[in-house]
């Protein structure tokens, strides 16, 4: 017997467990340990695998062996527990658990629930008795933080617990999460010489032990990792295609299966369907109804644009098994276990081996139980990508979260949260804000130009100006006007969503939101598709879409802004390397050694063999094709459609030093087209050369577009870092002469400030993000490690056809132009 | 300062700038539009840092036009004063001092909020919506009913921008200059301001201004 076990709050606890017939996991039994001992680090196991109570027991225990004689009766113990939580649906859901162990337990702890939906009167309720758990967002945290004598709070605080670390780390959430655990930490040490206990939960990333230091940078402390070693079961099934189209092209496949996915939603209890986008899942809802009519009012559409209160009728219908299907799209990636959930179908491709286990893991959720995922191509080609996912599956090639570094608009944003509270000492936060790991590497000159930016307001003509947020008294920086502690306390939070605007029915109700953007483009009396109806516009007032039913048959399903989706690292090598299965098929192994995607594939693959050639992972294709449109060159390196943005500029602006050409570009996530009017100079005497990686910083920044790209992430920047406010409903028409878009701030920026800190990290975010620098280098090297391969084949290979195809999206045709257009060249290609 | 470029219209010289405003010859007119001063100040009123730099060009801006033109009256078609009296305004009012002989005429755009009184203080004639001078008649936005007026009518108010689109998903957006048949849009003079792209018809002239120069397309 260790330590632990030998401890009167293990046989508490251990007994309350056995009486319920329960014994700990073993995972479990590791973390209270841990906590018994004071240590911190991270849980990493699966949902639904008990990990809740790794942690929320392990801190009951701690507090049990405090207190051993009165730990039933003790109450009014402050904060304990403070349980960190990116979803307030999962908050209620594990409150509840929580009430459940401390009312069998017969003890007087507390729970509170504090998030966006928290009222008035029970936060006041807190702040005169602090419960002994709170579980909060980050953004809620934050707002808490911007209340007077919030220190008080943490004196006694044992443990902080983030749940769903994985998801937070990576996102401005986390860095939201880093800062308030610093000021937590330094908090308590001030007033008692002690810090409080950090407990991640985490899925498995594969960078686990990145995200251990990131969480407990604060502290100082190295930690442990626990593991659940919980390998759970995954079948995973393509759903194959009658006939095999050898010129695929994206997007129009899906659809076509929809006769197959009728009989597996029939099959099972509840079927959840991923789309990528939220267009395309409105069609699919569309669809489905139009083919399986009997099945209305058993399907349901949820996204990221339906009116809240919709989903969440969505959500508690999927609790409860009244639906057969959902249509969703990551909307539905997080979140509460849906029990009922037997089958999950994923339309096209994930675009990455993580988030294709979590959706897989949406279905058999019970520990044992077994998950079964359809994939579902979208166009012939992603089979490939099918066959690729489950090596990556078997391999448990899970990809990394890289944490994100020195937002800038989040420390300004945290900076103005503690002015408005009880303000801060420059000093003390400057040391607080060093200790986390996203501002580690934080200049003290940077940090100066962000305290002036907030007392001064950047460049002024001193007695002719206005500006005023932060003022200095006495040392502390602190913000004096209620006014403005009221207009920032609304805008705390970094999920930026894009301008929306609400959709009302005229004769009332609510049907969701829009983009702006979308909606700006039609005309009175046309009709559009959202949140599964057909509705007309009537008039847009007060940032309100008034509308009506429609029987219209032809509607515009809106196209919503969200970017695309680029294929990961880890993907895109494992497609290489099933591509070298693909190139050795017919010599070495029997058909039925083959994957069935790939077997399905031979014709495609035999007509791309005949006609160029079909690349290994430790080659380069490239392709010249001649059409009337001009001179296509074709590479595919398989690294994802973002990488191949930033590659294709730069392999133009390569080949403009040896040619004067002009080139319009395409790509997908294979591949990338370079086309021009006049022949495209590249051969086996200059490919590798126009590959190299010297030069390639410099060359980056004479290709690619920065400002462009800059441009549009400075939009979540000034947003986050307070140069534009969202308003409070009511508020819009005082606030009226504050409107200014994003873009305008950034060109005013750009040329009046052009060494502002915020619009400094929209281009660094770019590289980082946007053109991904780290991961475009290692692909230039990878390819200088290659044998380029040039074919000039007879016709159009089956590689190539999907991007021509998505390239003529550019210019401006109409929809309707481009699929005829498309179809006439299939049926040419296939007749010749 | 780029030349600015000439465009007859009516049997009237109208000198285009670069700088976005528009020189009358025959009545020795300079026409500005949406200068919105005191913007980056109510801006950094509310706490945002907007560089009050852009100002100060626009200000500059403005009397390097009037020095140049040497105009015999400024009209401006609407919103002049972006909101509510700030420190900005008070170095505007400096401004007007020093160039007090120059008759300032303003016809009232939806920013237009100052006090009455605040523009008789400054030597500025105000008038409610419109002003009418031999073929032209200037008023800030375009009336609900296009006939009421025989004049050709000068607008500001939208910010007129034109979208030039490039290859390989570039495209490119510019303030400009609008004609169309019985009336004209003005660019918004001030820098702080925004576009609002426009779709011209077939008969109308435009004028974009591309890197300080006037490009008809």
């Amino acid at each position: 017997m260790n330590e632990l076990q030998q401890s009167f709050g293990y046989s508490e606890i251990k007994s309350w467990l056995s009486a319920k017939g329960l014994q700990p996991f073993p995972f479990q039994e590791e973390t209270w340990q841990y906590i018994a001992r004071n240590v911190s680090g991270i849980v990493n196991a699966p949902t639904g695998c008990g990990k809740t109570f790794s942690v929320f027991l392990g801190a009951l225990i701690r507090f049990i062996n405090q207190h051993p004689t009165n730990y039933k009766h003790k109450s009014k113990n402050g904060l304990q527990l403070l349980w960190i939580t990116p979803l307030r649906a999962l908050a209620k859901d594990i409150g509840r658990a929580m009430e459940e162990v401390i009312t069998e337990l017969e003890m007087n702890w507390t729970i509170g629930i504090r998030n966006g939906d928290t009222t008035t009167a029970e936060r006041a309720k807190q702040k005169k008795q602090l419960p002994e758990v709170l579980i909060i967002t980050p953004e809620s945290l934050h707002l808490f933080l911007a209340q007077k004598n919030y220190a008080d709070a943490f004196r006694n605080l044992q443990l902080i617990a983030v749940d769903e670390w994985h998801e937070l780390m990576g996102s401005k959430r986390g860095v939201q999460v880093e800062l308030a655990l610093s000021r937590i930490v330094h908090c308590q040490w001030s007033m008692q010489q002690c810090k409080p206990m950090i407990w991640g939960i985490s899925a498995t990333i594969g960078n686990l032990n990145d995200a251990k230091e990131v969480l407990l940078s604060s502290i100082g402390e190295d930690g442990v990792i626990v593991r659940a070693n919980m390998k759970k079961q995954i079948i995973v099934e393509s759903v194959l295609p009658d006939e095999i189209e050898n010129y695929p092209w994206a997007g129009h496949l899906g659809i076509k299966l929809i006769h197959k996915v009728i009989p597996i939603i029939e099959q099972s209890k509840t079927t959840l369907i991923f789309i990528n986008t939220r267009g395309m899942s409105e069609r699919w809802y569309q669809e489905l109804l139009n083919h399986a009519p009997e099945l209305a009012g058993a399907i349901a559409l949820h996204h990221g644009s339906i009116e809240q209160e919709l989903r969440q009728w969505v959500e508690d219908a999927l609790h409860t098994a009244k639906l057969k299907a959902v249509v969703c799209t990551a909307s539905l990636d997080l979140g509460v276990d849906f029990r009922p959930v037997e089958t999950v179908i994923q339309v096209g491709s994930p675009k990455g081996v993580s988030r294709f286990l979590q959706r897989a893991g949406r279905s058999g959720h019970s520990p044992d139980a077994v998950s079964k995922i359809y994939f579902l191509p979208t166009h012939s080609l992603e089979l490939v990508e099918a066959a690729a996912l489950k090596h990556a599956i078997e391999e448990e090639l899970i990809e990394s979260k890289e944490p994100m570094l020195l937002c800038f608009d989040v420390l300004i944003q945290y900076l103005n949260t503690l002015a408005i509270s009880d303000g801060f000492r420059p000093d003390e936060i400057f040391a607080e804000v060093k200790s986390t790991y996203c501002y580690r590497d934080l200049l003290q000159e940077e940090w100066e130009e962000i305290l002036k930016f907030l007392v001064e307001g950047g460049k002024a003509l001193q007695q002719y100006d206005d500006y005023k947020k932060i003022e200095i008294i006495e040392g502390l920086y602190k913000i004096q006007s209620r006014r403005l502690a009221m207009q920032h306390r609304l805008n705390i939070g970094t999920i930026v969503s894009d301008a929306m605007l609400k959709v009302k029915m005229v004769s009332g109700g609510y049907v969701g939101v829009i983009e702006e953007y979308f909606i700006s483009r039609l005309e009175p009396g046309d009709c559009f598709t959202l949140a599964g109806r057909n509705l007309e516009l009537v008039q847009i007032k007060d940032m309100t879409v008034l509308v009506r039913k429609s029987t219209s048959k032809k509607t515009i399903v809106p196209s919503w802004n969200g970017g695309r989706m680029s294929l990961t690292a880890n993907l895109g090598r494992k497609l290489r390397e099933t591509f070298n299965e693909v190139a050795e098929s017919g010599r070495s192994k029997r058909p039925d050694e083959h994957s069935p995607e790939l077997l399905h594939l031979s014709s495609l693959f035999q007509l791309q063999q005949q006609l160029s050639h079909i690349p290994k992972d430790n080659e380069l294709l490239i392709e010249h094709h001649e059409s009337k449109d001009g001179y296509h060159l074709l590479v595919y390196p398989f690294e994802g459609r973002q990488v191949h943005e930033a590659m294709s500029a730069i392999l133009a602006f390569r080949i403009g030093k040896l040619a004067p050409l002009t080139f319009s570009i395409a790509m997908n996530d294979y591949g990338f087209e370079l086309l021009s009017d006049q022949p495209i100079p590249v051969d086996d005497t200059n490919a590798a050369e126009l590959f190299t990686i010297e030069n390639l910083t410099a060359d980056i920044q004479r290709s690619v577009n920065a400002t462009e790209m800059a441009r549009r992430k400075f939009r979540d920047i000034a947003v986050i870092g307070g140069l534009i406010t969202q308003t409070a409903p009511g508020e819009q028409k005082k606030a009226r002469h504050l409107q200014a878009s994003a873009s305008l701030l950034f060109n005013v920026f750009s040329e009046y400030d052009a060494k502002n800190v915020l619009l400094r990290q929209a281009y660094q975010e770019v590289f980082d993000q946007q053109m991904e620098e780290v991961r475009l280098r290692d692909a230039f090297t990878r390819i200088g490690n290659s044998n380029i391969i040039i074919a000039v084949p007879q016709k159009f290979t089956p590689l190539c056809f999907p991007i021509i195809a998505d390239g003529l999206n550019r210019n401006n045709l109409s929809s309707e132009k481009i699929e005829d257009r498309i179809r006439r060249m299939q049926a040419q290609l296939m007749r010749e | 300062m780029q030349q600015p470029t000439l465009f007859k219209h009516l049997q009237q010289t109208l000198w285009l700038s670069p700088e976005r405003c528009l020189f009358w010859e025959e009545e020795q007119w300079l026409i500005v539009s949406d200068i919105h001063f005191g913007k980056s100040g109510h801006f950094r009123k509310a706490g945002i840092g907007i560089p009050q730099t852009v100002f100060k060009e626009d200000l500059h801006r403005l009397v390097t036009q009037i020095q140049y033109f040497k105009p015999k009256q400024v009209i401006v078609v609407g919103d002049f004063f972006h909101s509510h009296l700030n420190n900005e305004i008070k170095l505007f009012e400096k401004w007007r001092n020093d160039l007090a002989s120059l008759p300032i005429h303003l016809v009232k755009g939806n920013h237009d909020i100052l006090a009455t009184d605040w523009y008789a203080a400054n030597d500025i004639t105000v008038h409610e919506t419109q002003l009418v001078k031999g073929p032209f008649a200037f008023m800030h936005e375009l009336p609900a009913n296009e006939t009421t007026t025989s004049e050709y009518i000068f607008t500001g108010h939208i910010h007129p921008g034109i979208h030039i689109a490039g290859l390989g998903k570039q495209s490119l957006r510019f303030p400009c200059f609008y004609f169309a048949e019985q009336y004209a849009v003005l660019p918004a003079f001030g820098r702080f301001t925004g576009l609002h792209p426009i779709r011209p018809k077939k008969k109308d002239k435009l004028f974009a201004i591309a890197e300080q120069r006037i490009v008809e397309l």
